[in-house]
């Protein structure tokens, strides 16, 4: 498993062509999730544009595919690298809710999910599980498929939806790791803090640790409140995310005509021929129509070039003669369109 | 049946507002103006007569006749039809953008749901006018207006014509030079629907260039510049071609290949391609018609026709529909 380098301070300058984004602001970052090392654009063009090439990164040498490179989402690389982990496995464990009988077992199934997440993003045996991963792929790949083309239709919309909430999710993931540390820095404090005033104040220790108490609960049910808000704040963007999703959702089913067509023609065609020698031969068919001038033109080689057919005509005449029978004027006009 | 039916009585123009100019075209002065009863906003195509020793010219005479026989959210709307001593005014609904502005706008991008949704409506309309055998006959993106809710309406019917009579002689000097189909270069009198479809096919792939795909520079040079990007035609892919009037001593190009294409539209889906080749074959013939366009998969795959109400529209900074006086005197500060 390759160890993710967090980017030092130098983060506006490509490590590898030393570009500056100050001097050149239109500079943008690529990263790639074989590596997740940094590097811009035009060094990503430079380097792999003729094929797959290592990473320039001294001592990685990753095989790296121009195509695979993408622009950075998170600041955290740990998160950008959590949520391609997150992708992948998903992309191959891809079973629905509807795919379970009981919900005990949709469960049981987002259980091995977030722990293989887990397993692979920060465990130690994180390359087996992503051998296991692939070879699961590779053995179960007509039904993931299967799966998969059952989604895209709905997955317009959620993809939108699942990519955020994961970022909300993470969001909140963020500011709980900001509160723990935080919360034990206060607590060095307080222990400090304590020892100091023991030394030099006159209340005896009792009554100063009571008082360092009494701070710590008030602080406690303030970072309980403002976790607490932080949650509803969550869910109702949520909500408010999924609502709108739910909103695009209900489409119409398309209408390519949107009612204007005749699909109820009020007569039947009688087999016209389409081949011109059945015409030259003269041997017009009884059961078809037959006039003279139609005819002559159906032959006729310039008509025929500029994409002139009997059928058409003998078609639109027809259409011209039905069209109106069976319209009442009045009721027409009486629901015209404004 | 009370106000609004004795003002039908009283003078046509009275129920009208004729406020401003917005444009000129070959015929008529197009103004801005409301139809007062319904405040609703309409454009005022005022032909002018006295340019023609023999009255009126024909293109008004079409327009007035064609667009009386169709009604279809994707043809423009002609709303009344008035006289006045010396002018014959046209009154339509009010369309402030076409499809040939947002074309040259290089700051708005194009989705590819978005060039599907205005492909729909085009195809919708032309439906209509096809299933009325009505030939447009002039179909360009400038022709391509666009309401002020993304609706996108066939207009100018100047060129349009019917089907009518078999027998006689139709001009090929129809349609704005790129977007004209080959048989109408070739001459042909007596061209069916697919000259419309062909000119549609070139405006979809004008959409997905955002340039126009067959630029002649003149008619010789417009069929070079045709074969070039389609292939010369023969009479083994297009049979009887060499009868039409014009065909003669052509440069030989071969037809392209699906990957040049690909390679030219590289934003296509693979539907996307298949459905502007069969707009576009060289052989009237074997061109799709508009109900076959309809059905094509291409409407149907991913991603679904942009909502009209959510379509690209024309910069904020040129002068709005809103016409409240302050917001129309708002230009670009060049
Ligand atoms: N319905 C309309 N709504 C708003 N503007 C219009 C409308 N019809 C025409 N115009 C404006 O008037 C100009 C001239 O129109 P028209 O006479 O149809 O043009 P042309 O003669 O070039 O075909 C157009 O370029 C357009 O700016
Ligand atoms: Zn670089
Ligand atoms: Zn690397």
């Amino acid at each position: 498993m390759t160890e993710v380098i967090l980017e030092d301070r130098s983060r506006d300058m490509c490590p590898i062509c030393k570009t500056d984004k100050y001097l050149s602001p239109n500079m943008n970052f690529l990263i790639n999730p074989e590596c997740y090392h940094k590097m811009c654009e035009s060094c990503v063009d430079r380097i792999f544009s003729l094929g797959p090439a290592p990473c320039p990164y001294p001592g990685c040498g990753k095989i790296l595919r121009k195509n695979r490179f993408k622009q950075q989402v998170f600041d955290d690389l740990q998160i950008e690298r959590e949520i391609d982990i997150r992708k992948k496995v998903l992309s191959v464990h891809n079973k629905l809710q509807e795919d379970f009988d009981l919900i005990s077992e949709h469960n049981k199934y987002l259980e091995m999910i977030e722990n293989l997440v887990y397993g692979i993003s920060s465990g130690d045996n994180a390359h087996d599980l992503e051998i296991e991963l692939a070879k699961f792929e590779q053995e179960n790949k007509v039904q993931i498929l299967e799966r998969n083309m059952r989604e895209s239709e709905r997955s317009n919309d959620m993809a939108k939806f699942q990519d955020a909430m994961e970022r909300l999710r993470q969001e909140k993931l963020k500011i709980e790791r900001k509160m723990e540390l935080e919360d034990e820095e206060f607590t060095k404090q307080q222990k400090q803090e304590l020892l100091n005033k023991l030394a030099h104040s006159s209340l005896n220790s009792d009554e100063l640790i009571q008082q360092q108490m009494n701070q710590a609960l008030k602080r406690k049910s303030q970072r309980k409140k403002i976790l607490q808000e932080l949650q509803s704040e969550m869910e109702d963007k949520l909500r408010t995310s999924f609502s709108s999703a739910k909103e695009e959702a209900p489409k119409t089913p398309f209408t390519p005509f949107k009612g204007d067509r005749d699909l109820h023609k009020l007569y039947r065609l009688l087999p016209i021929p389409m081949d011109i020698d059945t015409l030259m031969a003269g041997n017009s068919d009884p059961d078809s129509y037959s006039d003279a001038n139609l005819t002559l033109l159906a032959k006729n080689k310039e008509y025929l070039a500029a994409g002139w057919r009997l059928h058409t005509a003998v078609e639109r005449v027809m259409d011209e003669t039905f069209m109106g029978l069976g319209c009442i004027v009045d009721k027409e006009k009486s629901i015209s369109i404004h | 049946m009370t106000e609004a039916e004795t003002d039908t009585e009283n003078v046509p123009q009275s129920k009208y507002t004729k406020d401003k100019k917005v444009g000129e075209g070959t015929y008529a002065v197009v103004y801005l103006g409301v139809q007062k009863h319904t405040k609703r906003k309409i454009a005022i195509k005022e032909i002018k007569t006295g340019l023609f020793k023999d009255g009126l010219d024909m293109s008004a005479l079409r327009e007035v006749k064609y667009l009386q026989e169709l009604r279809h959210p994707n043809v423009i709307e002609l709303v009344d039809v008035f006289g006045t001593s010396n002018n014959l005014n046209l009154v339509l609904e009010f369309l402030p953008c076409d499809l040939e502005v947002l074309i040259k706008s290089k700051d708005i991008m194009f989705l590819a749901a978005d060039i599907k949704s205005w492909l729909l409506m085009t195809f919708r309309g032309l439906h209509h006018c096809h299933r009325m055998s009505i030939l447009h006959r002039d179909l360009k993106p400038n022709n391509l207006l666009l309401a002020p809710d993304g609706q996108l309406k066939i207009a100018d019917f100047g060129l349009a014509r019917g089907l009518g009579n078999l027998n006689e002689d139709l001009s090929s000097n129809v349609v704005t030079r790129w977007y004209r189909a080959p048989e109408l270069l070739f001459g042909a009198k007596h061209y069916t629907a697919a000259i419309d479809i062909w000119s549609v096919g070139i405006i979809f792939a004008e959409l997905m260039l955002r340039i126009p795909y067959l630029p002649g520079k003149d008619d010789v040079d417009q069929l070079d510049v045709t074969f070039k990007a389609l292939g010369t035609p023969t009479e083994q892919i297009w049979p009887n071609v060499s009868n039409l009037p014009l065909y003669n001593s052509l440069r030989v190009y071969p037809p392209p290949s699906r990957q040049e294409l690909r390679n030219r539209f590289i934003a296509a889906t693979d539907k996307a391609l298949d459905l502007m080749i069969s707009m576009t074959q060289l052989d009237p013939s074997r061109r799709c018609n508009t109900s076959q366009a309809l059905l094509h998969e291409y409407f149907t795959e991913l991603p679904s026709p942009t909502d009209p109400k959510n379509l690209p529209k024309n910069k904020p900074n040129e002068p709005t529909v809103e016409s409240n006086g302050n917001t129309t005197k708002r230009r670009k500060v060049e």
